[in-house]
């Protein structure tokens, strides 16, 4: 197997805030890879550190082989990203936002199949504003896939959608990985995490408690459901959550 | 290249979409040269001078829309973009968020450009005014006028912690200069101690500038104005490209 993406040793802070500690990543090929933890556990700071728009205080990174700060133009023709809050100007609508993507790349899949494969084609003329929670997460899968990547890095997409809208979206991943794309997400959801993931990294404050799959995930914490291991696993208190 | 034009079509659009622009860079100059038009006329702009009010007006007005895109448009435009991440977004791409500020630095030039010609056709076809400046000269202390204009919006946009900041200090810097640089308000109309305090406005001095060239007039110190226009852009420049906020 080949290893798509090597993290090693990252580390960051913000002052004398510990935000991430000695993180160790490897993903590989064709592999879904979730990052798991509470708000404030450090997951946006490492996605961002590994993606090299923040600058990590110690550790490499490197992901297909290039760094991804000095091989930056080279390593996003092949690496699609979509960040956790959205990002598009106002009035624009899908088709123009789809076209400006692909102006950045030098080779691309054409958008009108992509929009037509996670069913979008109809919603080419409207406003990205006024799509759903879960069209506009569609749309940013799409944007994300235009590159024709070899990569994606998904950092939250499903938070704030209903169950129906995850369920599309997840159909969408699971195909994608079909197909071999290496795919890097973070989630506050653990239904979605064992369905898609092969493997996980819980984190907790800053540190990976956790690192393998979810079915080890499950056994080494006793317990009988991805959701008990995730809360033994950030548990900070010391509680007992099985008495809930 | 291919990236630009595209980028520079659909950011056009969006821009035109949103008529903010189009009211106060296009629509607002003609007005004034309509208003300014209908109460002189082809008055002389003053007992003996050879040329008219509304010719004298001409560069100061031909400055409106340098003034809204630079002062007021730039800022807010890239205040918006980074809060929204769109700067940060083209940093996971091969391309790079200085793309998409130059392609909006074009599109404010357009509006500048486009206001520019459609007021020179108004005073020349409606009030019968004609230029008699130097045209070499005139245009360029317009992309003098340019180059500053912007170069205090980039600083601005680009150092401001948030949009409601960026779009505070655009207002305390737009509204004044638009008043009182002579861009609306005719410079010759205010009272000498107004004219004093206003010369201190970067504007002002783009404005004789314009207003010298355009009218063919030998200018007492053409040292002031350019040192000081360039000297503000050098800084300005300098400064955002320092200190520049991308996120």
């Amino acid at each position: 197997m080949e290893t798509t993406i090597k993290v090693e040793n990252l580390s960051k802070s913000y002052g004398s805030f510990l935000a991430v500690s000695d993180l160790n990543i490897s993903v590989e090929r064709g592999e879904v890879f979730g990052l798991l933890g509470a708000n404030g556990a450090g997951k946006s700071t490492s996605i961002e550190c590994i993606l090299g728009t923040k600058k990590a205080d110690s550790g490499t990174v490197s992901i297909l082989g290039m760094n991804p700060v000095t091989e930056r133009k080279k390593l996003y023709e092949q690496v699609g990203v979509q960040f956790q809050e959205s990002n598009y100007p106002d009035k624009i609508t899908v088709s123009e936002l789809c076209m400006e993507t692909q102006s950045l790349y030098k080779t691309f899949t054409d958008y009108k199949e992509l929009l037509k494969q996670f069913h979008l084609m109809e919603k080419e003329k409207s406003m990205v504003s006024e799509l759903s929670g879960g069209q506009k997460q569609r749309l940013f899968i799409v944007l994300a896939l235009i590159p024709n990547p070899e990569v994606v890095f998904l950092d939250e997409l499903t938070t704030g959608l209903d169950v129906e809208a995850r369920r599309v979206v997840w159909r969408s991943l699971d195909e994608l990985k079909r197909k071999g794309l290496t795919i890097f997400l973070t989630s506050h959801y653990m239904d979605e995490v064992e369905v898609l993931c092969d493997r996980i990294g819980i984190l907790r404050k800053g540190k990976m408690v956790f690192y393998g799959t979810v079915q080890e995930a499950i056994q080494s914490s006793n317990c009988t459901k991805l959701e008990d291991a995730y809360l033994y696993y950030t548990d900070q208190e010391g509680l007992n959550y099985e008495s809930i | 290249m291919k990236a630009f034009r595209t980028m520079l079509k659909t950011e056009l659009k969006l821009s035109i979409r949103g008529m903010d622009m189009i009211i106060f860079a296009i629509v607002f100059p003609i007005v004034m040269v309509i208003l300014l038009g209908i109460i002189y006329g082809t008055k002389p702009a003053y007992d003996g001078a050879d040329y008219t009010f509304l010719e004298q007006s001409f560069g100061a007005i031909s400055t409106i829309a340098i003034c809204a895109g630079g002062v007021m448009g730039l800022p807010l435009l890239i205040s918006d973009y980074r809060h929204k991440k769109i700067l940060k977004r083209f940093k996971v791409t091969p391309s790079s968020p200085i793309l998409i500020l130059a392609v909006h630095l074009v599109i404010y030039t357009i509006y500048s450009v486009v206001s520019l010609i459609s007021v020179y056709i108004l005073v020349k076809i409606f009030f019968h005014s004609d230029f008699n400046g130097s045209i070499f000269g005139f245009v360029g202390s317009y992309v003098l006028v340019i180059l500053s204009m912007f170069s205090i919006g980039m600083l601005v946009g680009g150092v401001a912690p948030d949009a409601k900041t960026a779009s505070i200090i655009a207002s305390i810097l737009y509204f004044p200069m638009l008043m009182f640089s002579g861009a609306t308000l005719p410079y010759e109309v205010m009272p000498d101690t107004l004219q004093k305090v206003t010369d201190f406005l970067p504007l002002t001095q783009g404005v004789k500038l314009l207003k010298a060239t355009s009218l063919g007039l030998s200018i007492d110190n053409i040292v002031i104005p350019v040192v000081s226009m360039s000297v503000l852009a050098i800084l300005c420049i300098s400064i955002s490209i320092k200190c520049f906020r991308w996120e």
